[in-house]
């Protein structure tokens, strides 16, 4: 949370004008005795005596977040150090426990919200008066951000009452909390909104405003009464381009160079963490890419090539592109003969990807030291490839699920968008063939991909 | 490589050629980098930019050259069509083509004048976003957002003007608008970048090119408008203010508190009557010398220092701010009229000041 934690109530204590601790809440007394401090001497926590000394020297209200260690933990805290007469009043709030390796950032940073894909940004301050709007709510969107900025923000918006009959942005203001679906009409134009804004904080922790996006919600006979949802999902690919492909693309490289360490030496940890980053990202990304691929397999209009490919070769290729991933795991690929021959009717680019998808699972799913086979041959008047491995194998019951999408085969793995089967299916059967799975709890998975066999 | 697409004896020689050229130009990049070397080992530490800044520079610099790249660009496409050159249009319209690389190994940003006024813009945003935010007591609105209602409408449209230029400023997907450069800058700018559009599309009937780069060229400066400018607005806020001695320690805090930094600056130079650049420059110098000396030159109390001192080193952290507050009483102490006899060089006017500064650098043996 960016805003105050409400949940403890501050902790008081009062210096002398020589610094001298004269009185401490219990919470306060306790972390100063585990640094070795006690009344009547000075605070032993080096970070709030010099907060508290700045205050005095100063004469000013000074308020900050620090992080002091507490026995093994670290400790965030909110200060509030005031000058009171000859000696400082000091306000401790926030108390959260943290593990220590956490990066070392202040803990009062305010989190950007990532609202990439929004059509507009604006801000208000405390008052909800507006502050900023982007430029693209006048240039796109006709709004006069002259006769808006400075406005109670209700000018500019009409609020709409959601479900059960609240106002989302005043529970958020009430709770200092984000909201995400606030419902308004933009007002004098007709057009339907939905506001999302997460709040800030000032230094003292009090409410300063809140930060948020606008989503034009496309209205009704935008497109022509029969798909209305068209433009929306023709658009989804680019729109998923624009507001994640590129931003995770830039965290990948900062991170991958990071993690090498391009510009100097870092701890073994912080280049650790940048790994880390870096392969999530490449999660993400791939997540991303099925998302777009889903998109265009589930148009109408979606077609494969059918051009003349051998299935043999295909299924070669694919466990060529995942031998790395295959041998980082200590497990071996098993894949037809150089000199076998399979020939379909498909599209090569489809069923390359098919095929990696269900090497890739298997791979994955395989335990260290197994052994994965694919094989090539013809079934009537199909060209089959098979893909089996020695994992723990799918329940019947589950054979179904498996290929819905955002499913996946073992819930507990990492990684995996939950798509790649409903993919690698979809496609086979756009080219007339299919993928099935054939196995058993226990006995390892088979995969059966199918395509229709080409007389040669 | 042309030695394995043909063997042929010429084509070996092509190749070596290639080859013994980029050997020559390996040595002067050699040299190229050793100098680079040299200056940075050589750098003082104060004098480094740290590495976001630097970058923020890098991304400024390129959307202010795409602004004016895409206006010049775009205006010759059109003329050229006008004159029946279709292809040439197409190719001044639609390649990419690498101009920022182009100016800065030109030396664009060897310009003093040009860089001074780039780091400041970058240095004072980068401010802005970094002071800590203070929410005005109760239920009252932000600084602008008052000022925004303000009965006396100079003040109130002033006040939206300098709300309205810092969302154009702000970092967004959208290549801006403007440069947004006072008036000499992107004058320069405007040439230099018509400059590097045309050495790239040599080949083309280069009279015609000329004619049109320029044409383009003089559209986009009679187009800017050096009152829209952010730091315009903002002076001409402070002066329909007009903030007198008593309310001036407020609004210097509250424009502080609401992150509105060149309106702090603004404020600044209109009560003490300084340019707005200079006031920008000393109030972004991290020693922060000079500014202690222009707070007391406006009188200002022992609070309003402090708190502005506070705010300035939370947000800067080159700053010292133990020496600032175990100087702070000598600070308050420092009577105004010593204060303005002080700052009096600030005031001159900025010709001559650039003139006394540049002899004080050779003096007299």
């Amino acid at each position: 949370m960016n805003v105050m934690d409400p949940g403890l109530p501050p902790a008081h204590a009062t210096l002398d004008a020589e610094g001298r601790l004269l009185h401490a809440d219990r919470r306060i007394a306790e972390l100063n005795e585990r640094a070795g401090g006690a009344i009547g001497v000075p605070l032993a926590v080096p970070q709030i005596a010099t907060i508290a000394r700045l205050a005095k020297r100063l004469g000013i209200l000074v308020s900050r977040g620090v992080v002091t260690a507490d026995g093994d933990d670290d400790v965030e805290l909110w200060v509030r150090a005031e000058p009171d007469g000859d000696g400082v009043r000091i306000a401790i709030s926030g108390w959260k426990h943290r593990t220590p390796w956490h990066p070392a950032e202040g803990p009062r940073r305010e989190p950007e919200p990532l609202h990439a894909d929004a059509d507009w940004r604006w801000e208000t301050d405390a008052a909800l008066r507006v502050t900023y709007l982007s430029p693209e709510a006048s240039v796109r969107f006709g709004v006069d951000a002259a006769a808006m900025l400075g406005q109670p923000v209700t000018r500019l918006f009409a609020l709409a009452e959601d479900e059960g009959g609240g106002f989302p942005i005043l529970g958020a203001l009430a709770m200092q909390a984000r909201f995400d679906n606030q419902r308004a009409e933009l007002r004098g134009t007709g057009r339907e909104v939905r506001l999302v804004a997460t709040p800030r904080a000032d230094t003292a922790g009090r409410f300063a405003g809140f930060v948020g996006a606008v989503y034009v919600v496309p209205a009704i006979g935008d497109a022509g009464p029969a798909p209305s949802l068209r433009p929306l999902a023709a658009n989804f690919g680019t729109r998923l381009d624009k507001a994640l492909r590129g931003p995770l693309g830039r965290i990948v490289a900062n991170a991958d160079s990071i993690n090498a360490q391009h510009d100097g030496p870092l701890r073994d940890e912080y280049a650790d963490y940048a790994a880390d980053i870096a392969n999530a990202g490449r999660h993400l990304l791939g997540l991303v890419d099925d998302l777009a691929d889903m998109n265009a397999i589930e148009r109408d209009n979606f077609t494969t090539a059918p051009d003349e490919i051998d299935l043999a070769d295909v299924a070669r290729r694919a466990a060529g592109l995942l031998q790395v991933r295959a041998t980082e795991l200590g497990v071996r690929l098993d894949k037809p003969a150089l000199d076998e021959r399979l020939p379909a009717t498909g599209e090569f680019r489809r069923a390359l990807q098919v095929l990696v998808n269900l090497i890739g699972n298997a791979v994955r799913y395989s335990p260290p030291e197994g052994m994965v086979w694919i094989r090539a041959e013809r079934d009537g008047p199909f060209a089959v490839i098979i893909v089996a491995d020695q994992g723990k194998g799918i329940d019947p019951e589950q054979h179904a699920r498996i290929f819905e999408k955002f499913e996946r085969i073992d819930t507990n793995e990492p990684g995996g968008s939950g798509l790649g089967l409903y993919i690698a299916r979809r496609l086979a059967r756009a080219m007339g063939g299919d993928v099935v799975v054939d196995s058993a709890s226990g006995q390892g998975a088979r995969f059966v991909f199918t395509l229709p066999l080409r007389q040669a | 490589m042309s030695l394995e697409s043909d063997g042929s004896l010429l084509g070996a020689q092509d190749g070596a050629a290639d080859l013994f050229a980029r050997a020559a130009a390996a040595d002067a990049r050699t040299h190229v980098r050793l100098e680079a070397a040299i200056d940075d080992f050589l750098t003082p530490e104060d004098g480094r930019l740290d590495d976001r800044t630097r970058a923020t520079v890098e991304i400024v610099l390129a959307r202010l050259i795409a602004t004016v790249e895409a206006d010049i660009r775009q205006h010759a496409g059109r003329l050229l069509v006008s004159r029946g050159e279709p292809e040439l249009a197409l190719a001044l319209t639609q390649r990419s083509l690498p101009i920022l690389g182009r100016l800065i190994e030109a030396g664009l940003v060897r310009d003093p004048v040009f860089f001074r006024e780039l780091i400041a813009r970058v240095q004072l945003d980068l401010l802005a976003a970094a002071l800590p935010v203070t929410a005005p007591e109760g239920e009252e609105p932000s600084l602008l957002a008052r000022l925004a209602n303000h009965p006396d409408r100079m003040v109130a449209s002033a006040a939206v003007a300098v709300m309205f230029a810092e969302g154009r400023r702000k970092p967004g997907d959208t290549t801006p608008a403007r440069t947004e450069l006072p008036a000499e800058l992107h004058l320069k700018l405007v040439w230099w970048v018509a400059a590097a559009l045309r050495e790239i599309h040599v080949g083309a009937p280069l009279e015609l090119l000329d004619r049109v780069l320029a044409e383009a060229a003089q559209r986009s400066l009679a187009a800017q408008d050096d009152g829209e400018r952010l730091e315009a607005a903002a002076m001409r806020l402070a002066m329909a203010l007009d903030a007198q001695p008593a309310e001036l320690p407020d609004v210097l805090t509250a424009a502080l508190g609401d992150r509105r930094a060149v309106v702090f600056v603004a404020l600044l130079a209109q009560a003490l009557s300084i340019e707005f650049t200079l006031t920008r420059e000393v109030v972004l110098d991290p020693a922060g010398d000079r500014l202690w000396l222009l707070l007391r030159a406006l009188d200002l109390p022992r609070e309003t220092i402090a708190r502005i001192g506070l705010g300035l080193s939370d947000a800067d952290p080159r700053r010292d701010l133990e020496g600032f507050a175990d100087s702070l009483d000598r600070i308050v102490a420092i009577d105004p009229e010593r204060a303005r006899a002080g700052i009096a060089p600030l005031r001159l006017d900025p010709g001559f000041r650039a003139a006394v500064l540049s002899l004080a650098r050779r003096p007299v043996r």
